[in-house]
């Protein structure tokens, strides 16, 4: 508003000019500042808080120190979702990994129609994790779902019951839960793992060709090392996005997590007791704990994944 | 294109020295292309089968044993009943206000604090800073509950504002358009600056068109993950008036499972638009996945 040269004579001027100049920048971040606190700051701390109280009548609280946690420790229930969420996690890590890598080397050499290709790989990710739940409930279905009749036209008789058997098997309900989000998750593991490998560099092949190796021993010597990086990123945010499982469990068995619990993440646990049973402390506890397993999660694939590249530039 | 240009060198050099590879090399390209098509069929089957099986009135009767991939009866009478028993217009009506708006305040606040981080100068910026990053470490999950008591507690329950207030600005965000900002030249705001441009003025009509690209990305991740979003919805509104899409079609699957032909019909009318705006946009889609390498 002042006219410049003003606030250049003068001292004062400039300082209040300056002064301005650095309110400018709070008025910038004071808004989303505010939303963070009130929406992100302030619920996580609740959740600390909640964890260490008891609500009794009319909204009094007692202080009940790690009551809560040792409720929660001592529940088979939060076990049995915990072990789920691993299970799960682990399995599907295990299976959509070395699948997209062998996929996206394929689609990688392949010298046309990679990208219809990618395109259709990339298409059960735009779906949300409920309808794919809900089409996959009808795939898995035992009598006439599209995988029971592709394996009775293929002649086999005994077809497996998947979703509707809750034991721990290869053709039970955490098996076909599996089955559905290597499914789905496998286009986006196609993608960044192509991405990886388009970023190697070509002179490096172009040098092992000239040393006489065959294409098994470069994949297997260049084309997986170099990746590694690539691998630690899906493993770390892969393992983060399985621990957080929700919507399509959710959407095949309810917060139970049916048949008799077999597909219960933690998150549906915390969900459960939360706002069925009305149990806030125990489903805070619950939350805590979680939020201590991502973070470890978090850390220690920083931790691998910065030691190794600092160790490389040493 | 890339691929061609990146290969084309490879391919001459080796030429000369190896011509009796060709027949191998064109083997297992074929062999590949046979896999990879294989899997792509996988990846469709169950689409063309909800898509099918979803146009077969019978269907809700009684399902063929060996699954058939096109009905004996096609007619839109699944369609028609699942539109009347759902408000679906109402849920896509939700599903865009919420996402249309989530997204542009994320946006818009992501930039602005990403252009305080990137380009102001103000005592405790660093500390302001890491506590916008900080929250990139707290999964929404530990602060549902609390999250729910607190929208009951403003009474914002069973409003569009519950669905909206918590997903206005975040950390990721923020730490994105901070990086996309500080690749601008200091220069380039230094000369509006001197022309008398405000710091809001250089914000909106030099710093946001030159970052066009980043703010794409994000707000297509964004619209990716509001759109899917089932957890929070579930939570904060039983009013089926304002169900989202993809909230009411999990409660929709959850209640009418025996009607296969009308419940893979709503599943159809939930997923086919998106799909096809994805057909149109996935060029940019992937990119936005690749390039922030975080998973929709």
């Amino acid at each position: 508003m002042e006219p410049k040269s003003s606030a250049n004579r003068s001292g004062f001027g400039s300082r209040l000019t300056r002064l301005r100049r650095t309110l400018v920048w709070y008025s910038f971040i004071l808004p989303p500042l505010l939303l963070i606190l009130t929406f992100i700051g302030y619920p996580t701390l609740q959740t600390f808080r909640q964890s260490f109280f008891t609500r009794g009548m009319g909204n009094a609280e007692t202080f009940a120190g790690l009551e809560h946690y040792g409720r929660l420790l001592t529940n088979q229930i939060f076990w049995g979702a915990l072990g789920n969420t691993v299970l799960l996690g682990v399995a599907f890590l295990g299976i959509v990994i070395p699948l997209a890598a062998a996929l996206a080397s394929l689609l990688n050499r392949v010298k046309r129609g990679s990208a219809p290709l990618k395109v259709i790989y990339f298409l059960p990710q735009l779906t949300s994790s409920v309808a794919v739940a809900l089409m996959f409930n009808y795939v898995f279905q035992p009598d006439w779902g599209l995988l029971n009749g592709g394996l009775r036209a293929l002649g086999v008789t005994e077809v497996p019951l998947w979703l509707a058997d809750p034991r721990l098997s290869f053709t039970g309900s955490r098996a076909a839960a599996t089955l559905l989000a290597v499914w789905a998750g496998l286009g986006y593991f196609i993608i960044v793992i192509l991405a990886g490998l388009q970023s190697i560099p070509r002179d490096i092949y172009d040098a092992a060709a000239l040393d006489g190796a065959n294409g098994l021993q470069t994949w297997w010597h260049i084309t997986l090392p170099s990746l590694r990086p690539t691998f630690i990123f899906l493993i770390m945010t892969g393992t983060v996005d399985a621990l957080a499982r929700f919507g399509d469990l959710w959407t095949l068995g309810g917060p139970g997590g049916a048949p008799a619990r077999s597909l219960q993440s933690v998150v549906m646990f915390m969900f459960q007791q939360g706002f069925e049973s009305g149990d806030v402390s125990l489903a805070a506890a619950a939350a805590v704990v979680f939020f201590i397993i991502v973070l470890a999660v978090t850390a220690v694939s920083f931790w691998a994944f910065l030691g190794r590249e600092f160790r490389a530039v040493r | 294109m890339s691929d061609l240009v990146q290969q084309a060198p490879a391919l001459s050099a080796t030429r000369p020295a190896r011509r009796f590879r060709l027949p191998w090399d064109w083997a297992s390209q074929l062999a590949s292309m046979v896999v990879l098509a294989l899997g792509a069929l996988i990846m469709l089957l169950p689409f063309i089968w909800m898509l099918t099986t979803s146009l077969s009135r019978k269907a809700n009767q009684s399902m063929p044993r060996i699954p058939s991939f096109w009905p004996s009866d096609p007619s839109l009478f699944n369609y028609q009943v699942a539109a009347g028993s759902l408000p679906i217009g109402q849920y896509y009506l939700n599903s865009l206000v919420v996402v249309g708006l989530t997204t542009a305040g994320y946006l818009f606040f992501s930039a602005i604090a990403g252009y305080a981080f990137a380009k102001g100068r103000f005592p405790g910026k660093s500390l302001l800073f890491i506590v916008f990053l900080s929250t990139l470490f707290i999964p929404f999950e530990t602060r549902m509950i609390p999250l729910y008591h607190q929208m009951a507690a403003l009474g914002l329950t069973n409003t569009y504002w519950a669905l909206i207030l918590p997903f206005l600005a975040g950390g990721f965000g923020t730490f994105l358009m901070r990086q996309a900002i500080s690749s601008i030249p200091d220069e380039l705001i230094e000369a509006a600056r001197i022309d008398g441009a405000t710091e809001f003025r250089i914000f909106w009509q030099i710093v946001l068109p030159l970052c066009a690209p980043t703010l794409a990305t994000l707000g297509i991740l964004n619209i990716i993950w509001r759109w899917n979003d089932v957890l929070w919805p579930l939570l904060v509104t039983s009013d089926r008036n304002l169900y989202t899409v993809t909230q009411g079609l999990a409660l929709a699957g959850r209640s009418s499972g025996i009607k296969v032909g009308v419940a893979l019909a709503t599943a159809v009318m939930a997923i086919l638009p998106v799909i096809i705006a994805y057909l149109f946009l996935q060029r940019y889609v992937i990119r936005s996945v690749v390039s922030s390498g975080v998973k929709g």
